[in-house]
């Protein structure tokens, strides 16, 4: 119930709205109540309103507004995009963004995959059924 | 302004057991059980066992909160040390008859659970007070006009206090004279034998 993730210099948020939307960005200073200045190795450095953050488990070592150079640094000693990537969070974000872009073909070649494995967990679902009598 | 977190702890001794569930406060002890809600609060409350010293500490949190919810912070654990005095020491009330020609008589009825006032300033009129759940009022011996009331919710034992004295106001007179009544004259704990 308390509180795991809090806003804080170096916590790494998610940008769920806006020009933005999906990248990773590091919170590298707090403006004020409602804003934060966030910071990605591939966009400017720029203030954000929490309300378009959603936290993640992931912190990274900063002092408050680094260079760039040492907040990229910071990222790679962290391993940020690994961490993301296992996590299941980032592995759930990854597996949407690859059904969104299947195109017709993959959907069918999808639907013939999911057809035959559902053929072999009936059959295997058969077997036990007839094995233990009801 | 909102302050971005106010909190504030408190300790819990050993011969209780708290549990904290949704804002939902239930306290056991040797004297029984009691239970208090603060969803009307908008508070965070946690339980956490201390560092080392095994104690356990109630925490309450207030997120952004105004001047009026970080002032509530400080009830609540008010509230909930109440709870806790009760559940282990109990609470006694002692209230005085205060006549100056018409004796009160006061009778207690139903084994402690209510009491009947007759004679009030002369009057024929018999006032009945019903004690609520879980308090208990005893005609002192010893000590001449003086009634005890027992319990182990502060709230329920100060509220059957007040029900008597006000049963008991002078009405059409000056209550500067007529000083008559049954006034609180001690609230203290039960059995503080260590």
């Amino acid at each position: 119930m308390p509180f795991k993730r809090y806003v804080e210099i170096g916590r790494v948020a998610l940008v769920n709205y806006g020009k933005d939307y999906g990248k990773l960005v590091v919170i590298v200073d707090v403006i004020d109540q409602n804003r934060a200045l966030v910071d990605s190795p591939d966009m400017v450095r720029s203030q954000m309103n929490f309300k378009r953050l959603s936290l993640t488990d992931i912190k990274i070592d900063i002092k408050r507004s680094p260079k760039k150079k040492t907040l990229v640094a910071a990222m790679e000693a962290a391993d940020v995009k690994g961490k993301w990537e296992k996590s299941s969070w980032g592995r759930k974000l990854i597996v949407q963004k690859r059904r969104a872009a299947l195109n017709d073909f993959d959907r069918f070649k999808l639907m013939l995959a999911k057809i035959k494995r559902a053929g072999v967990v009936r059959q295997e679902l058969a077997k036990l059924k007839k094995e233990t009598p009801v | 302004m909102k302050t971005i977190l106010s909190s504030d702890t408190m300790d819990i001794p050993d011969g209780v057991k708290i549990k904290v569930n949704a804002k939902v406060i239930e306290v056991e002890g040797p004297r029984g059980k009691l239970s208090r809600n603060f969803k009307h609060l908008n508070l965070d409350f946690q339980l956490t066992t201390d560092e080392e010293t095994g104690k356990k500490k109630l925490k309450v949190d207030a997120w952004f909160g105004s001047r009026k919810t970080t002032a509530s912070i400080r009830t609540a654990l008010s509230h909930v040390s109440n709870l806790i005095k009760g559940v282990t020491q109990g609470y006694r009330y002692k209230m005085r008859f205060v006549y100056a020609h018409f004796p009160i008589n006061a009778s207690i009825s139903g084994n402690g659970k209510a009491i009947e006032i007759r004679n009030f300033l002369g009057e024929k009129k018999v006032r009945k007070v019903d004690m609520l759940d879980g308090v208990s009022i005893v005609r002192s011996e010893k000590v001449k006009d003086e009634l005890v009331l027992d319990g182990n919710d502060i709230e329920l034992v100060s509220r059957s206090a007040a029900l008597i004295n006000q049963k008991c106001h002078v009405k059409n007179k000056d209550i500067r004279k007529f000083l008559d009544g049954i006034y609180v004259s001690e609230k203290g704990a039960i059995a503080v034998e260590e």
